[in-house]
């Protein structure tokens, strides 16, 4: 791997966060407004308001809150949740980990379905078959993960099937089988859309390299298909299908604040949307921070593994 | 346009959308019911002969609803996709067209904005904004603006090197004359493709934040919204959940085929 | 109810010495095992454990399991003894002494005394603790311990219901060194008297309690450990209890109740209860300061129609009275029919022939305002009211609404006393008039009742009261929404309260222990 090539995509994406973090600093700056209000509810008495704005201290100017944040959060000090009075720091980490398997197995279900898929799809082009696959992939992009998640949750943990637990989180050091199954519900409701996704992408990829003269030259030569396919089409089709599947972070760090909270998974997702409910301004500033260095990290990876996959990249 | 019906997605794109749009056209004048009549007495109701989709829990017709919400979800989608779009070509010609330090800046900050997934930073800018319909259509229109930049700055880009660019700089001619009748005609096309899957995201996007209570508020028809106030009771009426998801759907896949088969007929050497 | 109307002497003896309550034990069959795990299932987050801060209803049953108060609210809202054994008013009602339960300890295995309860009633009366307790316990001018097991509240004004308010879920006993640490302690650890005690605690998702060995019920509480898991999906909450995940559902909702109640194995729980939604119509301003107006709004709504509609039957119609049959004092008042035909005219009668259209602002959070909202839209059309239901953002709705619109849906728990009832929303200094009612006459007979040491005088004056609030009609409270819980049928002795607040799961055992 070329160090200059590297150095450079970790210049950029550290500016990347650099604006992130800016950008996410000047929305929680415009909401503290109502903060306050919002900690307390509709049983604040205005002494009590007053001390809790006294409390946060937002009288400061914005760079000088900006700059002691980072510096902080640089030093590892994330600060203290202003709802649930615990350090940001552990509460992430721990939310991020959640998240991370729950991500990891959704994307496995996703390589293993998908792939395979996209491959027949590209084999059988203009069949019956790749007619329902391509049919299945629109629908998949077509549903909200809310109405997969309602739907599979009344088809398979319906009270009186009880398939599947429906919802709920049990610690991977308690159990690691309870861990296991009350994954799955989520894991599936998340890999649906990114199956459907990744499944088109592969076809539209495998159909071009399987018409390219390259593969018929392979089939002239007179290898048998499997070897044609498995060694020489799919390796051509998956540098492209790789940068799809780093995009798709994106859409699966989205899918997930709303996964997690129709199954009560206690991950980042449903981190984030009780912050943003009850305006839990360190938490909502760090969760947003760490879920778009998640993204920027999976996009380096997937430039270096496109890299390695095809030379001509690093002196792009 | 022709060339569009003779690809089976674009067809099929086409039949939905021509359905949907229809809803949201005809919807109000052709919904059997007010979509906000109460009948305490037919709540929950499945399917029939006088109710075709069944009653909502509180005994509304689902089906006029639907046709009363088609409109506000086109609306939104189409809505906020069109903001986003000319926010983001406005930001990304000038970017291409300018170039420089200016490029850079935009670029870096756009690269900066797309690192926030596109969910998440929708939901930090309607909790800014303070949910309802309104906000919510912002928000998604906000979200969608660094990604429509970037792709009209690279289709200006590819434009800029063809030969009726260079020949026009050749001619002398201004830089705003040059970008707005040579570059910014020829970059439509992808920018017209690119917008129609994003209603589709759009739609999906308004009907999320509706599910988490921050888009369109009740008594609202949007199907989002629908779906929410209704899960309480999908065990009872299935229908209540089902429907409103069907259409959500439908729509979703409506304007996303029709992007597809529109992308081959801009560009017959593209791939997919 | 009827217990509601005991004579409060007779109660206090009666009870000093009790230690179960009748109609909770008593209320299950057999002899109560031990050992066991109880779960629990909620939707609400248990974002802190402060006992003196917290105010979600998950966080309430809690600590109503780690910690104890001088005295508990029975589920027929009577004083009981707790912490405290017995407590007897000066004459005038000014100054109460209350006697300790000898041999407690905390958690840690400390001695509790009167130096804890001195402590934590000086941290409630701090502004700076934020309890919520604060507002009905600020007529307490000193709390004096008067030896190891013996505490003097002094009251700066003569006030009744003392024992009552003392019985705050949120006026827990803290101990005293706990209190010389930083407050934020309190939110994660707990060093309390109650029956069970933290063993783990994750505010996203889980807290698992023990059983207290040294608690002061002998022979209680009867499981070995509670575990409260948080599953923030309604539809999933129900799908765990009923596919028997959980043993205990904390609050059922209004569309799921039947389902559960009809299943195999489990019990559902209705509690009458004083929790009540109302429609605010500000009288200083127009066009609610005509009390035409008002009343015309009153008979626009077919309120057994809306209990149907929004709570489905779970509930009682109510007649604006904030008053419910779960009170002590409460008084009849005219039934409110409806009668759009009279609000029309009522209307017509204040200058609105044409009818009145108006905006009314419903928050979204809970559901049930804004169900409220469209409902009521819905039934006061015919009455010429045009409504346009607004439901806008909590944080949005607290900032620019509450208090200050003119017309708007409010959601409010049942109150411990009559008297907190009426200064929580409808005296003139009441902690959140926002109906700017502002009636000297109701603000004198309030005080007065609150002072009087005397049952019918009381009554007397109360019902006065009470007449005098549906006359003006500040607010429209059209119902009375029931407390909804659940448990399987090897849980024996689980209960729910009007209150909401108090949940005794030391009484609770498990069939299969």
């Amino acid at each position: 791997m070329n160090a200059a090539y590297l150095g450079r995509r970790l210049a950029s994406m550290m500016l990347v966060l650099v604006i992130v973090s800016l950008t996410v600093f000047a929305i929680t700056l415009i909401l503290p407004g109502n903060a306050a209000v919002m900690i307390l509810g509709e049983y604040a008495t205005p002494d009590q308001l007053r001390v809790l704005e006294l409390e946060l201290g937002l009288d400061r100017p914005w760079h000088v809150q900006y700059l002691g944040w980072m510096g902080k959060l640089l030093a590892g000090d994330w600060g203290a949740s202003m709802r649930l009075s615990v350090p940001v720091g552990g509460l992430i980490t721990e939310a991020l980990w959640r998240s991370a398997a729950l991500a990891a197995a959704a994307l496995a279900m996703v390589m293993v379905v998908a792939i395979p898929l996209g491959i027949v799809a590209a084999l059988k082009r203009g069949t019956w078959v790749d007619l329902a696959i391509s049919f299945f992939a629109y629908l998949g992009t077509a549903v909200p993960e809310f109405v997969t998640a309602t739907l599979l949750l009344i088809f398979f943990a319906a009270p009186d099937r009880g398939w599947f637990p429906a919802g709920g989180f049990v610690p991977a050091a308690e159990n690691r089988l309870l861990f296991l199954y009350h994954m799955c519900l989520p894991a599936a409701t998340l890999s649906l859309i990114l199956t459907a996704h990744i499944a088109r992408q592969v076809r539209s990829e495998m159909s071009d390299v399987l018409a390219s003269d390259y593969v018929r030259a392979a089939r002239l030569k007179g290898l048998p298909e499997r070897t044609v396919v498995l060694r020489h089409a799919l390796r051509n089709a998956m540098a492209p299908a790789v940068a799809v599947i780093s995009l798709d972070v994106g859409y699966l760090l989205g899918g997930i604040i709303v996964v997690e909270e129709v199954f009560a998974w206690p991950g980042l997702g449903r981190l984030i949307i009780y912050a943003l409910q009850n305006r839990d301004l360190p938490v909502i500033q760090a969760a947003t921070l760490v879920l778009a260095t998640v993204y920027a990290l999976s996009n380096l990876v997937s430039d270096l593994v496109i890299a390695a996959l095809d030379p001509r990249v690093r002196y792009a | 346009m022709l060339d569009i019906w003779r690809h089976p997605t674009g067809l099929i794109g086409s039949c939905l959308l021509a359905l949907v749009l229809g809803a949201a056209v005809f919807g109000a004048v052709l919904a059997p019911y007010d979509p906000q009549l109460f009948q305490p007495l037919a709540r929950l109701q499945g399917p029939s002969a006088g109710h075709w989709l069944g009653t909502d829990q509180f005994g509304r017709d689902i089906l006029s609803r639907i046709l009363h919400g088609a409109r506000a979800t086109i609306a939104f989608g189409v809505g906020a996709t069109l903001l986003g779009v000319v926010a983001g070509a406005v930001i990304g010609v000038t970017a291409g067209v300018v170039g420089t330090w200016v490029d850079s800046l935009i670029m870096r900050t756009i690269d900066g904005l797309l690192a926030v997934p596109d969910l998440l930073f929708t939901l930090l800018i309607v909790t800014v904004l303070g949910g309802g319909t309104g906000h919510a259509m912002l928000a998604v229109a906000v979200a969608f603006t660094p990604g429509m930049a970037r792709i009209s700055r690279s289709a200006v880009l590819s434009i800029r090197t063809r030969e009726f660019v260079q020949a026009a700089t050749a001619r002398g001619e201004s830089r705003i004359y040059i970008m707005a009748a040579e570059v910014l005609p020829n970059s439509v096309g992808p920018l017209i493709v690119e917008a129609t899957i994003r209603v589709s995201f759009a739609v999906l996007l308004g009907a999320t934040l509706g599910f988490l209570g921050l888009g369109a508020q009740p008594p609202s028809t949007e199907w989002g919204l629908m779906i929410a106030e209704a899960r309480q009771f999908m065990f009872r009426n299935p229908w209540c959940v089902a429907a409103p998801g069907i259409a959500i759907a439908m729509t979703a896949m409506g304007f996303n085929l029709f992007g597809d088969a529109l992308r081959d007929v801009f560009d017959p050497r593209g791939r997919r | 109810m009827t217990n509601a109307h005991l004579n409060r002497r007779h109660v206090l003896a009666g009870l000093a010495s009790a230690a179960s309550l009748p109609g909770i034990v008593q209320a299950q069959t057999g002899t109560p095992r031990k050992g066991g795990t109880l779960k629990v299932s909620h939707s609400t987050r248990i974002a802190q454990l402060n006992v003196l801060q917290l105010s979600g209803p998950s966080e309430y049953l809690a600590v109503d399991m780690i910690y104890s108060g001088l005295v508990r609210l029975s589920p027929t809202m009577v004083p009981t003894p707790e912490l405290a054994t017995e407590w007897t008013p000066n004459n005038d009602a000014t100054s109460f002494v209350f006697k300790l339960r000898p041999g407690v300890t905390f958690h840690d295995g400390t001695a509790f005394s009167s130096a804890d309860v001195v402590a934590t009633f000086k941290a409630i009366l701090d502004v700076a603790t934020k309890s919520p307790a604060r507002a009905v316990l600020d007529m307490i001018g000193d709390i004096v311990a008067v030896d190891a097991l013996t505490v003097r509240f002094d009251l700066k004004v003569p006030y009744a219901d003392l024992p009552v308010s003392v019985a705050h879920a949120n006026a827990r006993i803290v101990s005293a060194a706990a209190l010389k640490q930083p407050l934020t302690l309190l939110d994660t650890t707990a060093n309390g008297t109650g029956p069970f005690k933290i063993e783990s605690f994750d505010s996203s998702r889980f807290l698992k309690l023990v059983r207290h060995p040294g608690y002061y019920r002998p022979g209680q509480p009867y499981v070995d450990v509670v575990e409260m898991y948080l599953f923030p999906d309604l539809a999933a909450e129900a799908a765990n209890y009923l596919s028997g995940a959980m043993d205990v559902m904390l609050e059922v909702q209004q569309a799921d109740f039947k389902r559960i109640a009809s299943a195999p194995n489990s019990n559902a729980l209705r509690i009458p209860s004083g929790r009540f939604v109302n429609v605010v119509m500000r009288m200083d301003q127009k066009p609610f300061d005509d009390v035409r107006v008002r009343t015309a709004m009153a008979y626009a709504i077919d309120r057994p129609t809306l209990v149907d509609l929004v709570l489905e039957g779970l509930g009682r119609p109510a007649k604006d009275n904030v008053i419910s049959p779960g009170y002590r004092f409460l008084a009849d008042t005219p039934d409110v029919s409806y009668d759009p035909a009279r609000a029309k005219r009522l209307l017509a009668e204040a200058g609105y022939p044409q009818g009145l259209k108006i905006p009314l602002v419903c928050s979204n959070r809970p559901a049930i305002r804004s169900q409220v909202g469209i409902a009521i839209k819905s039934m006061a059309q015919p009455a010429g009211f045009d409504i346009d239901v607004q439901t806008i953002p909590h944080d949005t709705y607290l900032a620019n609404v509450w208090r200050k619109g003119n017309f708007y849906v409010g959601f409010w728990g049942m109150q411990a006393t009559e008297d907190a009832a009426f200064t929580l929303l409808f005296t003139t200094t009441a902690a959140f008039a926002d109906t700017a009612w502002n009636n000297k006459e109701f603000d004198a007979l309030v005080e007065k009742g609150r002072s009087s040491p005397d049952e019918g005088e009381r009554r007397r004056i109360y019902a006065e009261a009470q007449a005098l609030m549906v006359r003006d009609r500040p607010s429209i409270i059209p119902f009375f929404q029931d407390v909804l819980t659940a448990s399987r049928s090897v849980v024996k002795g689980w209960s729910a309260h009007p209150l909401s607040r108090t949940f005794y799961v030391e009484n609770v055992w498990l069939e299969r222990a």
